[in-house]
């Protein structure tokens, strides 16, 4: 679809065991312009499975072998941030709202209209593809705070908890001289323009070393 | 004995004891006779002797002072003839006098009575010159007158001589010259005058006519009177006499010697003889006293040979054996010995004949053939050849030992078979005795207990004042009469419940020495009371519980011997005694009974008599009554009745009916609510693939971009899945439309096919496998084919879902239907999943238990319902490969039919 944004980068993942679903799904998801992958079963899309992996997950909850729940476990334990969409039958809804609770995008119950779906797919897209933007700054926040010598990150925490120059080299033991050498070395480190971009980009990298 | 015979003996007995007497008083007399006789005569002899020799004496002397006289005569002449001159005479007297002892002088008197000569020339007597005395004139002249010698009286000279004279006259013819004078020293005469031998016999004494002694020839005195003899003496014949006294001889036994020995020696005989007789009546007593003795006796006494023949018998064998004693002797002892004693009887007796002294018990046959115990004590007198036997019927003693000895075997057994321990204790509580039962009881030894003191070992360490209160009560006598229950604990720890009871221990002189304590262990006996009235409760609760009236009658006289409540409360609270026909009880015709009443066996027993319903004939009600015959606790033939009232049950049948439909209904609709869910997911699948296929048409044919055979394909898929639906939707259809049970010949095959058609869904989903394994030939089973084919879909589902953890390639679920008897096929339902566990198992027909999270839990409850609708049965067991087993029967259709016709 032309009014959609083309994410060349972005698949869509689908794993169900019964057949006729998965290939009507498929068939329909193309139509939409999407890059499909179906997996007959949880065992096989975790053979395929793969860190880079970018997109969203669509899961029957209810499957032979390894439930749609129990690959969703197995991936989160693999770190993988994939959004998922649950698909459910009849008698499923509670799995499926669990599965929500614990970090699961969405549900959809059988039988679902395409704009339904489709809307749940384009959000999850959007979303995974947020997170995957602000995980990238992430990662650059916390490279530049690696470059950061011993000195200058105390320089920076003094900074942060809103200590003034004067008070920094007090605390530290040298020279208020020192202490600005030291702040317009960090500034430029951390490619801030500001101190509230410094801040914001300190806290951000903190969350993702955090996070990761 | 009579008294006349006795009489007779003692006389005669007294007649032998005067005859020694009579005997030793003749013989002593004798003797003294005989003694006096010889004495007599020897004195006899003696003084014959004497006189002889007395009359040798004087002889003697007389020829001895005739010799003289003739000297003397002869000098006279020889002086008358004056032949002598002085010398001479001198000379002739003193020859003389020195041959004649006796002659002391010879001496020439003139006739003027003066002394002319005398000789010896130195005698002082006669000095010449010296004139006659008075005395000695008389002599004088008498010579001178006579002529013829003269002797003079003696007498005693100047010179203390005793002296005799003869004057002899000296005449010349007619002419008296004077006298020759002769003096005699009659001392000398007596000692010189007669021989020695003489001298040494006897005492020769001259006496004068006075009866003076004038001269003796000795001066021992120890003279025999009685041995003398006096002769006179002449010449002088002066009355002179001659006496010869003997000597008493030295050595020579005095004469009343034999007499004092012969009457001493009689007193010796006769005391003799009485201490004789004393012991002799003392020996004859004792004999008496012993003959008394042997027969009197109480034991038998015997006297048997080493031959071992009676000799003698006491009148005791009479008594005690009954023999007469006097035929026993020479009958041999073994003949009454009993048999079974003879060896050692004979044993005995050879002890016997070694010498040996012997004791032992043997049984002898009496008279009348009954036996007694004897105890013999047998001492054998070898030199003799006898033995003495006493034997002292013990036949009471031994019947007492015997039952003595059965009794203490007997208290001895009762002691170690008793159950009841028994313990005593002293006034001052230490035990003194407990028997074995006792011991076993506590587990101690009999050793650790006697002697024990408080706190015993066998008190229980939490019940301590307890038992020392209880022994207090004991011992100051205030135990109660029935005793009181203590705990005690056992060597091993365990705990015992144990009645005592108390008694006070009491000697033989009547006082008390303690406490007798009988212990019962009453922990069985206690939980078996209790267990006996708890059954005894439940058994009457349960049959006063129950509606059914209940009752038991003799079956000939028709007595009711026992009622349950129901039955009094229905028939009166006195039915009990009276008559099952008098309570007027609903009962079958004496035709309705299977057997007869009468004439049971009692080996039949128990015998089902009836079982049928019976309307009670006065309230109309309808009553179900099963009648038995059975033996009665007093061993006699009752039959016992329940009579169950089944109107209210009558009225409900056809309404519980109606009930039992509408569960089944009510069920089919729960088992459809299920089937719906199910049915519902189902749905979704091709429902969602058509949407989306379709969808998919719509967004390419939007976009334009889209390839005709694309679109076919999709639009055949949804056409597919459309299809796919619809036969979910027809099943579904097909199962609600058939809501009556309606059971007919149905063909396993059949309903096998429509259930596996109906779970082939589930089973696909699962990626299960199912396997049919169908007997070929299997009859029609006569059921409602819906129904089953429910329970085939829930059992095959449930199936599915256990083994739904399997790998793929083991997913494998067996159906297998096969000819299970001659009328009932079997359908087992083989999963190889996880299997059920016992208390799952337990839980399985439980109602609304399920395992599964949108389970119900009234599948396999609902299943076993149509199961036993169908008069079969739903079991479960483990599969020995791992997994379950559900199996059900059914009934072949013939069976169905020929129950329903019963029915």
């Amino acid at each position: 679809m032309s009014n959609l944004p083309e994410q060349p980068d972005q698949s869509i993942y689908i794993v169900d065991d019964d057949e006729a679903l998965r290939d009507s799904l498929v068939w329909l998801l193309e139509s939409s312009g999407y890059r499909v992958c179906a997996y007959e079963s949880s065992e096989a899309f975790l053979a395929a499975y793969e860190a880079s992996m970018t997109g969203c997950l669509v899961l029957d909850v209810r499957m032979p072998g390894m439930s749609g729940l129990e690959l969703f476990e197995a991936l989160r334990e693999r770190h993988c941030t994939l959004p998922v969409i649950f698909i459910t039958g009849h008698g499923d809804v509670p799995m499926a709202v669990a599965a929500v609770k614990r970090g699961a995008v969405d549900f959809i119950e059988k039988p679902f209209g395409d704009r339904d779906m489709l809307g749940l797919i384009e959000d999850s897209l959007a979303r995974e593809r947020e997170s995957r933007q602000q995980r990238l700054i992430e990662a650059e926040t916390v490279r530049r705070l690696g470059e950061l010598t011993q000195r200058e990150r105390e320089v920076l925490d003094l900074i942060i908890a809103g200590k003034l120059n004067k008070q920094i080299a007090d605390l530290l033991g040298i020279s208020i001289k020192t202490v600005e050498v030291h702040r317009a070395r960090v500034m430029e480190k951390m490619c801030a323009n500001s101190l509230a971009e410094l801040v914001q980009s300190v806290i951000t990298g903190e969350a993702g070393v955090f996070r990761g | 004995m009579t008294d006349s015979s006795s009489q007779g003996r003692s006389t005669l007995v007294r007649w032998y004891w005067t005859a020694p007497y009579v005997a030793v008083g003749i013989f002593a007399l004798t003797m003294l006779a005989l003694v006096w006789l010889l004495q007599t005569r020897e004195a006899e002899s003696q003084r014959n002797a004497v006189a002889r020799d007395v009359q040798w004496a004087e002889q003697t002397i007389r020829l001895h002072m005739q010799g003289t006289e003739e000297f003397l005569g002869q000098l006279a002449r020889d002086l008358a003839a004056n032949a002598l001159d002085p010398d001479g005479f001198q000379l002739r007297a003193n020859q003389h006098i020195a041959n004649n002892g006796e002659l002391v002088n010879v001496v020439w008197v003139g006739t003027e009575e003066v002394v002319r000569w005398s000789a010896p020339f130195d005698t002082i007597d006669w000095l010449a010159g010296d004139a006659l005395s008075g005395l000695q004139t008389l002599p004088f002249y008498r010579a001178r007158e006579t002529g013829r010698p003269s002797y003079g009286e003696a007498y005693v000279n100047a010179h203390q001589r005793m002296v005799l004279e003869v004057y002899v006259p000296v005449r010349r013819g007619r002419q008296f010259l004077g006298a020759v004078v002769g003096v005699y020293s009659i001392d000398r005469m007596v000692r010189h005058l007669v021989p020695s031998w003489f001298a040494e016999k006897y005492r020769l004494a001259l006496i004068s006519e006075k009866g003076e002694i004038l001269a003796v020839n000795s001066s021992v005195l120890d003279l025999d009177e009685s041995i003398s003899f006096a002769i006179p003496l002449d010449p002088p014949g002066n009355g002179l006499t001659l006496r010869a006294t003997a000597f008493r001889t030295e050595g020579q036994l005095p004469d009343a010697l034999p007499t004092a020995m012969i009457l001493g020696l009689s007193l010796v005989i006769l005391w003799s003889l009485w201490l004789l007789r004393t012991h002799v009546r003392r020996r004859v007593q004792v004999e008496k006293e012993r003959d008394r003795l042997f027969n009197l006796s109480l034991d038998l006494l015997c006297i048997v040979g080493l031959d071992g023949t009676f000799r003698r018998c006491n009148p005791a064998f009479s008594r005690v054996l009954g023999y007469d004693p006097d035929q026993l002797p020479g009958r041999a002892l073994l003949d009454i010995v009993h048999s079974e004693d003879i060896p050692d009887t004979l044993e005995q007796m050879r002890r016997l004949a070694s010498g040996e002294p012997v004791s032992f018990e043997n049984r002898c046959r009496c008279a009348d053939g009954s036996y007694k115990w004897l105890a013999w004590s047998i001492n054998p007198v070898p030199e003799e050849k006898l033995v003495y036997a006493v034997a002292h019927d013990v036949t009471g003693r031994k019947a007492t030992e015997d039952a003595f000895r059965a009794e203490s075997a007997f208290r001895r057994a009762m002691e170690e078979s008793v159950i009841t321990g028994m313990r005593a204790i002293d006034l001052s509580g230490r035990i003194i005795y407990v028997n074995s039962a006792f011991c076993r009881m506590v587990g101690f030894g009999q050793d650790e207990l006697v002697g024990a003191v408080p706190p015993f070992p066998y008190w229980p360490e939490e019940d301590l004042d307890v038992c020392s209160r209880n022994l207090d009560m004991t011992l100051e006598g205030r135990a109660p009469p029935s005793g009181f229950e203590m705990r005690i604990r056992r060597r091993d720890g365990v705990r015992l419940d144990a009645r005592f009871y108390l008694s006070p221990l009491i000697d033989q002189t009547g006082k008390q020495t303690g406490w007798m304590a009988s212990v019962t262990d009453i922990t069985e006996p206690k939980r078996v009371r209790e267990a006996l009235e708890d059954a005894q409760e439940r058994f009457e609760a349960v049959l006063d519980g129950l509606e059914a009236a209940v009752f038991v009658a003799d079956a000939g006289t028709d007595e009711i011997l026992f009622a349950n409540r129901a039955f009094k409360n229905i028939y009166g609270h006195d039915a009990i005694g009276r008559t099952v026909r008098g309570v007027s009880f609903p009962q079958p015709e004496s035709e309705g009974y299977r057997v007869s009443l009468h004439g049971l066996d009692v080996s039949e027993l128990p015998i089902e008599l009836f079982d049928g319903e019976a309307q009670h004939p006065l309230s109309g009600r309808w009553y179900h009554l099963r009648e038995h015959a059975t033996r009665w606790v007093d061993g006699r033939v009752v039959r016992m009745g329940i009579a169950t009232d089944i109107t209210d049950r009558k009225q409900n049948a056809e309404v519980s009916r109606q009930q039992s439909e509408r569960l089944q209904h009510t069920s089919r609709l729960i088992t459809m609510g299920e089937m719906a869910s199910t049915l519902a997911h189902e749905l979704n699948q091709p429902l969602s693939a058509i949407a989306n296929y379709c969808m998919g048409c719509v967004t390419r044919l939007q976009s334009g971009k889209v390839r005709p055979e694309d679109l076919m394909a999709a639009m055949q898929k949804a056409s597919f899945q459309a299809e796919r639906a619809g036969k979910i939707i027809r099943r579904v259809r097909e199962f609600v439309k058939k809501s009556e049970p309606r059971r007919g010949a149905v063909r396993m095959s059949e309903v096998l096919d429509d259930a596996i058609a109906f779970v082939d869904i589930d089973a696909r989903r699962v990626s299960g496998r199912i396997v049919l394994e169908l007997e070929p030939d299997l009859p029609p089973v006569h059921a409602d084919r819906i129904m089953i084919e429910q329970v085939l879909i829930n059992l095959v589902k449930n199936g599915l879902d256990s083994m739904s953890e399997l790998s793929r390639n083991e997913r494998i679920l067996v159906v297998r239907v096969r000819l299970a008897g001659p009328r009932t096929v079997e359908v087992s339902v083989i999963d190889r999943g996880h299997g059920i566990g016992e208390e799952e198992r337990k839980l399985l027909f439980t109602p609304f238990y399920t395992t599964k999270s949108e389970g119900m839990g009234m599948g396999l409850n609902i299943c076993r319902t149509i199961v036993e609708f169908h008069d079969g049965r739903l079991t479960v067991e483990s599969n020995p490969d791992g997994g379950t087993i559900f199996k059900f029967t059914l009934p072949t259709e013939v069976v169905s039919e020929q129950s329903a016709r019963t029915a």
